[in-house]
C-alpha cells in the first residue's frame, strides 16, 4: 500500500509542474478574461534562452533566472502591446485567436532558430536526492514548489492589498470604470502580462532542467495542461491555479495507477469537461457568477458580406468542373481534391462557429468519427463504399452531437476549451479502444472510393466526386441559412439570453447545427478515409482544427462561400508556394494574426 | 466568387499549369541531367528533426557516390518536399512526383499514415514507392511497387528478446512501449519472442509521444515486480524514462530497442543511462569497412558530429538507391524490377542487403549488443548486471 | 402542470400572481418575500431607487433566474423555475434593461424571432424527433412552411408600421447599424410579434429623449388600449402617473407601497425611499442573472 503515498507523491510532483503554467495563465485570465494560448510558447522560449544561457553563456542559476525572466517579461510586454492591445475594442473572439496566431508565430521561430531536436538542459543545482516514499526527489522538485507556491501567495497578496493590485482587479471587473476612476488600464495589463510572461518563461526553464530536456512540442502540451489546470481551480483565481493543478497531478496519477499509463491524458481532459459542465467556475467559487449585459453598441463582427452575384458563382463552378478537362497536372488536381476536403469540413465549422457562435476547436473529431465509420463499415460489413460514407455522416452527427453537447451549457472561451478538450478525448478513445478502431495499428486496406460498384481511380473522377458532394453540401447550407433556423442560429450567437427570452431553447438548436455540420464533416472524413487507404488517431488532430478555423475565419465567418475560398487560399497557395515549406506554419500564424487584426469578418465578410 | 479570390485561383491554376508543361518538356536524353529522386517527409513540423537527419544521411551518400563517378557518368540527385508527415501533403506531393517525368523513385515518407495513404497513388502511377523509415507490417503490401529497407519489427525484436533474455538473464519483464503503431507491432514481437524463450512479461504500459512525466507509470510497473525493464523507444522519450527509473527508486536493468540508439540518449539522459543495455543495427565501433566508412565521412562532413541511426538508415537507403538505378535505368519500371536484381548491396544496416521478392524488404539486420558506460556505447563484455 | 385553483372571481381574473418571492445572493436578499397580483388588461408599473430588485424581479418572473422562495403563477397556472424559452411559448414576452436587440440580424429577422415561439408549420411537436423534423423541414419548405413564413413577414411589417417611418425604410438593415431609439424600438417590435398575454418591459424609455418618451408612451398607451396586460420598470414618473392602473414601489427587495399613482406619490415610506438614502449600498439590480 506504500504505492499509493507513491502515487500521491508523484501527482503532486507533476501537478507542481502545471502550477507554474496554471499561475500565469490564472493571472492573465484574471485581468483580462482572456485564455492566454500563447503561455505555452513563452514557456517555450524560457526554456530556450535559459538553454542558451546555461549552455553557452555559463552564467550561474541567478543571472540565468534573471535573464530568462527578462526575457520572456519583454516578449510579453510586446505580445500585449502590439498583439493584444489593437484588439481591445474589436470583437470578443479576437484575442483568443490572435493568441493562437501568437503561439504558432512564436514557436515556429524558436524551431526554426534551434533546430526541432530536443536538446539537453543541465540543471545547475547540486545533484542530491532526498527520499520521499520508495522514491527520491531533488532540489529542483523543492525550487519549482518553492516558486509556484510563492508566485501564488505574492500574487495574491499583491492583488489584495497594494495599489496596482487593486487597479487589476477593478481593470478586470469592469474596464470603463476603472479607467474613469484614473486607472491607467494599458499600464495595468502591460505590467501583468510582463509578470505572467516572465513567470511563464522561469517556468519553462525549471521545467526543461526537471526533465533534462527541452524540445518545441514542450508548447502546445504545457498550454493544454496548464488551461486544464486553470479552468479546475477557478479562472482568474491564482491559489485557485496552483491547487487545481495539484487537482489534476493527483487525478492523472491516480488514473495511471488504476488504468495504465495510455489513459493519462483521457483523465485530464475528461476532468476539465466535467468541471465545466457541473462547476464553470472552477471547484472553488461558490455561486455561479453572471456575465455582464452588453451595452447597447457593441456586438460582434458588425460586417457587409461581399455580395456574389448568382452569375459569378456559376461561371466559377463551370470552371471548376472544366478544369480536369484541360492539361492540366494532376498535381494541382489533387491539391484541389484536398482543398475541397478540407472546404467541407471547414462548411460545417463556419456553421458551428460563424453561424451559431460556437467556436469549436476539436472540429477534426469530427472528421474522425466519419472516417473510421465508414472505414469499419466498408472493410468489416462490407458495406459498399458510398453507403459507407454516408453513414459516416450520419454517425458524426449523431454521436459527434451527442460527446460535444456538455459544451452547450457553456459560453465564450469555455467553449473553445471544452471543445478543444473533447476532441483530444475522442483522439484518445480512438486510440485505446482497440478492440473497434485497431488502436495505435491504425486501419489499413481501406477499400478506394467506388460509387454503385464503379471504382473511382482516376484523378479527375475522384476531383469531380468530391467538387459535387462539397457544392452540394454547400447549398445545403445556404439553403438551411435562409431558412428560420439561419436566423435562429444567429440570434443565438449574438445574444443567447434574448434568444432564450423568444423560444429558442439553446440546447437544440446548437444540436442541430452541430448535426449538420457534424454530417458535412464526416462525408469529408469518410471519403478521406477511402483515399488514403489507411488511418490511424493521428490522421486527423488538432493542428488541423485550428487550420480549419483560421480558413473559416479568413472567408468570413458564418460566409459559406468563404469557407471554400478560404479552404483554396489555405490548402492551395502553400501547395503552390511549396519552395516557402519550412515556413508554411509560421504563415498560418502570421495571417491569421494580421486577419483577426486588420480583418476581423474576412475577406468575403460574416453573415 | 470575388474579384480577389477568382485571380488568384485562376493565376494558381495558371501557374501550375505552366509549371507542369516545363516538367513534362524536360527529357533524359539530356545525359547531362542528374537523374532525380523525390523524397516526401519532414521538414517542418513535430517529426522535423527526423526529416534533418535524412538530409544528413542522404547528402553524404550521395557526396560518396559522386566522388565514384556518379550513376553511368550522370549524378545522382534528390528534391526533398516537405510533408510534415501529414498524409494530406504526402498525398499531394505523390501527384506532384508521378507527373514530374524526371523522378525514377520516391523515397519517403517517415510516418506510416502518411506513407500508406500516398501508396495507392504511387501504384496506380507505377513509381516506386521506396520506404526506409515507415515500419508498419502492412506498407509494402499497398502493392509492388513498394519496397522497404526498414527493418521489421519480425526481426529485430526476437534479437532483443535473445539479449535481454538469454545473454542477461531476465525472467520477468516489464516492457515500455511506445503507443504507436510502430511501437505497438514491436511489443507485440517482442512479448511472443521473449515467451518463446522462457521469460514472462509481467507489465506492458503504452505511451503517447508527448509524454514527459513516467513517475506513476514506473511505480505500476516496480509493483508488478519485474527483474527487468525493456525499453520500446525513441531516445528522448528512452532518456526520460530512464531518468526516471532512478528517481521512483527502480534499479531494475534496463534494455532497450535500437531505436534508442544516438548520441543525444547519452546527452539526455546523463547519468542515469549508465548501464542501460541496448541492442543496435548500427554500431560506429563495428569493425565491417562499410561502416567505418560511413562513420568517418560523417565526422568529417558534418563537424565531428557522430552518426545516429537514422543517419544510417538515410545514407543506407540512398545507396541502395543508387545501386537499383544502376541496373534499372531511369525507367520507372524498369526500377521496380531492379529492386529484385539487386544483391548484396553494401549497407551499414544488413551488410550485404539483397530484397526478399515475396515481401518486398530485406531480411536480416546487424546485430551488435551494446551497453553504457561511463557515458560511452561500448559492446557489452558480457558482464551480468548485477 | 394544470392546477385547478380558480376559486373565486377574482382569481379569474388574475393573469400573473407572485406570492413570497425570493432571491438572495450570498448575504443580500435582492427580492424579499414579493406579492403582486396583475389582472388582465391592467397596466403596473413597479418602480424604486436603484438596486432596489425590479429587474432581478423581472427575471424571476421570465425564467432567467429561479427563486429561493415562492411561487410564480401565470393565468393560475405554476410556471415557478420554467426555462424563459418555454415561457416565451406561453405568451410572455420581455424587453431588457439596456435593450438587448440581435445586432447582425436585420430588422425584420429581429421581429421574426419574436414570432418563433409561434411557428406550428415547421415546428412539429414531436418529442425526440422533433428537432430532426424541424431540420428537415427547414431544408424542404413545403407550402405550408413557406406559407406560414410570408404570413409571419406580413405581421412583421404591420408591426413595424407602428412606428412610422423609422423602422419600414430599415427592414434590410442590420440593428448594430440602427440609432439607439430605433434599436429599443425594434426590441418592442419584437416583443409585440410574439403576440404576448402579458408584456414585460424593462425601463422601455432609459436613454430616450423627450420626443422619443413621448411617441414610446403613445405606444405603450395604445397597446394597453387593445387590451394587452403589460408590467413596465419605469423611472420616469409623469409617464408611470399617466399609464398606470396600479404602481408598486420597490426598495431594497421588499414591496413598501402599492396603490395608485396619487397614493404612491405621496407615501411618506416612498419619498424617504427616494430621497433619504445614503451612498453605499449593495447594488442588487447590477447583478442581471442569466441562467
Amino acid at each position: 500500500m506504500s504505492s499509493w503515498l507513491d502515487y500521491t507523491i508523484n501527482g503532486l510532483i507533476v501537478g507542481n509542474v502545471y502550477a507554474l503554467v496554471a499561475v500565469g495563465l490564472a493571472l492573465i485570465f484574471g485581468v483580462s478574461r482572456l485564455i492566454n494560448f500563447a503561455q505555452g510558447s513563452i514557456y517555450l522560449v524560457g526554456a530556450y534562452v535559459g538553454w542558451v544561457a546555461v549552455v553557452r553563456l555559463q552564467t550561474p542559476l541567478v543571472i540565468t533566472i534573471v535573464l530568462v525572466a527578462g526575457v520572456s517579461a519583454l516578449i510579453g510586454l510586446l505580445i500585449e502591446r502590439f498583439g493584444l492591445r489593437p484588439l481591445q475594442n474589436s470583437v470578443r473572439i479576437a484575442p483568443l485567436l490572435a493568441t493562437i496566431g501568437i503561439s504558432f508565430v512564436l514557436d515556429q521561430i524558436v524551431m526554426l532558430t534551434f533546430s526541432p531536436n530536443p536538446r539537453a538542459l543541465p540543471s545547475q543545482l547540486p545533484d542530491i536526492r532526498f527520499q520521499i516514499g520508495a522514491g527520491t526527489i531533488g532540489p529542483l522538485d523543492i525550487l519549482i514548489a518553492g516558486i509556484g507556491l510563492a508566485s501564488a501567495v505574492l500574487l495574491f497578496v499583491f492583488l489584495r492589498y497594494s495599489k496596482l493590485g487593486w487597479a487589476v482587479r477593478a481593470t478586470a471587473q469592469d474596464r470603463d470604470a476603472a479607467m474613469q476612476m484614473g486607472v491607467d488600464v494599458n499600464r495595468v495589463n502591460q505590467a501583468v502580462f510582463g509578470i505572467a510572461a516572465a513567470l511563464g518563461g522561469v517556468s519553462g526553464m525549471l521545467v526543461g532542467m526537471y526533465y533534462n530536456q527541452i524540445d518545441t512540442a514542450m508548447s502546445l502540451q504545457a498550454t493544454l495542461k496548464g488551461v486544464v489546470a486553470e479552468v479546475v481551480g477557478g479562472a482568474g483565481n491564482v491559489p485557485g491555479a496552483v491547487i487545481g493543478s495539484l487537482l489534476l497531478g493527483l487525478v492523472e496519477s491516480y488514473g495511471i495507477a488504476i488504468f495504465g499509463t495510455s489513459y493519462r491524458n483521457l483523465f485530464s481532459f475528461v476532468l476539465l469537461v466535467a468541471v465545466l459542465v457541473f462547476r464553470p467556475n472552477g471547484l472553488f467559487a461558490s455561486a455561479k457568477r453572471a456575465p455582464p449585459e452588453p451595452l447597447t453598441g457593441t456586438f460582434i463582427a458588425p460586417s457587409r458580406p461581399v455580395h456574389l452575384p448568382l452569375w459569378a458563382l456559376l461561371l466559377a463552378f463551370t470552371a471548376l468542373a472544366l478544369l480536369p478537362l484541360l492539361p492540366v497536372s494532376s498535381y494541382v488536381l489533387q491539391t484541389l481534391i484536398n482543398a475541397w476536403l478540407f472546404a467541407m469540413l471547414a462548411l460545417s465549422l463556419t456553421l458551428v462557429a460563424g453561424t451559431s457562435g460556437q467556436v469549436s476547436l476539436g472540429h477534426a473529431a469530427l472528421l474522425a468519427i466519419g472516417a473510421y465509420t465508414s472505414a469499419l463499415l466498408s472493410l468489416d460489413l462490407a458495406v459498399p463504399v458510398g453507403l459507407a460514407i454516408l453513414c459516416g455522416g450520419l454517425m458524426s452527427a449523431a454521436l459527434g452531437t451527442l460527446l460535444i453537447s456538455p459544451s452547450f451549457r457553456l459560453r465564450g472561451h469555455y467553449v473553445s476549451i471544452a471543445t478543444l478538450a473533447i476532441g483530444e478525448i475522442i483522439s484518445l478513445i480512438i486510440l485505446n479502444w482497440e478492440t473497434v478502431t485497431r488502436g495505435p495499428i491504425g486501419i489499413s486496406g481501406i477499400p478506394p472510393l467506388s460509387l454503385f460498384g464503379h471504382e473511382l481511380v482516376d484523378t479527375p473522377q475522384i476531383y469531380w466526386f468530391t467538387l459535387l458532394v462539397m457544392v452540394v453540401l454547400a447549398l445545403l447550407q445556404m439553403r438551411l441559412l435562409g431558412s428560420h433556423l439561419g436566423r435562429g442560429f444567429r440570434a443565438i450567437r449574438d445574444d443567447d439570453v434574448a434568444a432564450r427570452a423568444y423560444g429558442l431553447s439553446l440546447n437544440r438548436y446548437k444540436a442541430l447545427a452541430f448535426i449538420f455540420g457534424g454530417f458535412a464533416a464526416g462525408v469529408s472524413g469518410g471519403i478521406a478515409a477511402h483515399l488514403y487507404s489507411y488511418i490511424n488517431h493521428e490522421t486527423f488532430n488538432t493542428q488541423q482544427s485550428i487550420l480549419a478555423l483560421t480558413i473559416v475565419i479568413l472567408g468570413g465567418l458564418g460566409n459559406v462561400a468563404g469557407a471554400i475560398v478560404g479552404s483554396v487560399a489555405l490548402v492551395g497557395l502553400p501547395e503552390v508556394f511549396r519552395i516557402a515549406a519550412e515556413y508554411r506554419i509560421l504563415i498560418y500564424g502570421i495571417v491569421l494574426l494580421l486577419l483577426v487584426r486588420f480583418r476581423p469578418q474576412g475577406l468575403l465578410g460574416t453573415i | 466568387m470575388s474579384n480577389v479570390s477568382r485571380r488568384t485561383l485562376v493565376k494558381a491554376s495558371l501557374a501550375s499549369i505552366v509549371v507542369g508543361a516545363a516538367m513534362s518538356r524536360a527529357t533524359f536524353a539530356q545525359s547531362s541531367e542528374p537523374i532525380l529522386l523525390g523524397v516526401s517527409g519532414p521538414l517542418t513540423g513535430p517529426n522535423a528533426q527526423y526529416g534533418a537527419q535524412w538530409k544528413q544521411g542522404f547528402d553524404l551518400a550521395l557526396d560518396e557516390i559522386r566522388a565514384a563517378g556518379g550513376i553511368n557518368g550522370r549524378k545522382l540527385a534528390y528534391t526533398f518536399e516537405d510533408s510534415q508527415s501529414d498524409p494530406r501533403q504526402s498525398v499531394a506531393i505523390a501527384q506532384k512526383f508521378v507527373s514530374d517525368p524526371r523522378i525514377v523513385m520516391e523515397l519517403g515518407d517517415f510516418s506510416s499514415p502518411a506513407s500508406m495513404a500516398a501508396s495507392p497513388i504511387y501504384q496506380r502511377a507505377g513509381l516506386v514507392q521506396f520506404g526506409f523509415t515507415n515500419s508498419h507490417p502492412d506498407f509494402t503490401k499497398g502493392g509492388d511497387f513498394m519496397w522497404s529497407t526498414s527493418v521489421s519489427q519480425a526481426d529485430e525484436q526476437p534479437l532483443l528478446a535473445s539479449y535481454a533474455v538469454s545473454h542477461l538473464g531476465l525472467k520477468r519483464l516489464a516492457v515500455l512501449h511506445l503507443n504507436s503503431d510502430w511501437g505497438r507491432t514491436s511489443r507485440d514481437y517482442f512479448v511472443n519472442a521473449a515467451k518463446e524463450l522462457g521469460a514472462e512479461t509481467v507489465i506492458t504500459e503504452g505511451y503517447i509521444p508527448d509524454e514527459r512525466d513516467f513517475r506513476s507509470t514506473l511505480v505500476r510497473v516496480r509493483d508488478a515486480n519485474p527483474d527487468g525493464l525493456i525499453l520500446i523507444s525513441y531516445y528522448s522519450d528512452g532518456a526520460l524514462i530512464a531518468r526516471q527509473a532512478r528517481q521512483v527508486g527502480l534499479k531494475q536493468t534496463i534494455c532497450a530497442s535500437s531505436s534508442v540508439y544516438s548520441p543525444k540518449f547519452l546527452e539526455l539522459g546523463g547519468e542515469a543511462v549508465e548501464n542501460v543495455h541496448l541492442g543496435t543495427r548500427y554500431f560506429p565501433d563495428d569493425p565491417r569497412p562499410e561502416v567505418q566508412k560511413f562513420v568517418a565521412g560523417f565526422k568529417a562532413k558534418f563537424n565531428g558530429q557522430e552518426p545516429d541511426a537514422f543517419n544510417a538508415y538515410s545514407y543506407d537507403a540512398m545507396n541502395v538507391a543508387a545501386a537499383v538505378v544502376k541496373i534499372g535505368g531511369t525507367d520507372r519500371r524498369a526500377i521496380r524490377d531492379a529492386f529484385s536484381k539487386v544483391r548484396d548491396v553494401s549497407t551499414v544496416i544488413f551488410g550485404p542487403a539483397t530484397f526478399d521478392v515475396a515481401t518486398r524488404r530485406v531480411k536480416g539486420g546487424m546485430n551488435a549488443e551494446l551497453v553504457v558506460r561511463k557515458g560511452q556505447f561500448v559492446l557489452w563484455d558480457g558482464k551480468q548486471p548485477t | 402542470m394544470a392546477e385547478p385553483t380558480k376559486a373565486t372571481d377574482a382569481d379569474a381574473l388574475s393573469l400573473l400572481s407572485l406570492r413570497g418571492l425570493t432571491r438572495r445572493f450570498g448575504g443580500l436578499t435582492a427580492v424579499d418575500g414579493i406579492d403582486l397580483e396583475l389582472n388582465r388588461g391592467e397596466l403596473v408599473s413597479i418602480i424604486g431607487p436603484n438596486g432596489a430588485g425590479k429587474t432581478t424581479l423581472f427575471n424571476l418572473v421570465t425564467g432567467l433566474d429561479r427563486p429561493d422562495a415562492g411561487e410564480v403563477r401565470l393565468d393560475g397556472h405554476r410556471i415557478t423555475g420554467f426555462a424563459p424559452e418555454k415561457l416565451a411559448g406561453q405568451g410572455i414576452a420581455r424587453t431588457f434593461q439596456l435593450g438587448r436587440v440581435f445586432g447582425n440580424l436585420s430588422v425584420m429577422d429581429n421581429v421574426l424571432i419574436g414570432a418563433h415561439a409561434r411557428l406550428r408549420a415547421v415546428q412539429p411537436a414531436v418529442p425526440l424527433i422533433g428537432p430532426l423534423l424541424e431540420l428537415g423541414l427547414a431544408l424542404w419548405r413545403p407550402a405550408a412552411v413557406n406559407a406560414e413564413e410570408e404570413r409571419l413577414r406580413e405581421e412583421a411589417r404591420g408591426i413595424l408600421a407602428r412606428f412610422g417611418e423609422r423602422l419600414l425604410p430599415r427592414l434590410d438593415q442590420p440593428a448594430y447599424s440602427l440609432s439607439y431609439a430605433n434599436r429599443r424600438r425594434v426590441e418592442i417590435a419584437r416583443a409585440l410579434a410574439l403576440k404576448p398575454r402579458l408584456l414585460l418591459l424593462d425601463e422601455p424609455t432609459a436613454g430616450m429623449n423627450p420626443t422619443e418618451t413621448t411617441e414610446m408612451q403613445a405606444l405603450v398607451a395604445e397597446l394597453k388600449a387593445e387590451g394587452l396586460t403589460i408590467l413596465p420598470i419605469e423611472h420616469k414618473l409623469d409617464m408611470v402617473m399617466r399609464l398606470s392602473d396600479r404602481v408598486v414601489v420597490m426598495d431594497d427587495g421588499k414591496k413598501i407601497a402599492e396603490g395608485s399613482g396619487e397614493d404612491v406619490r405621496n407615501d411618506a415610506g416612498v419619498i424617504e425611499a427616494y430621497l433619504g438614502h445614503g451612498l453605499s449600498r449593495p447594488q442588487a439590480d447590477d447583478r442581471e442573472t442569466a441562467a
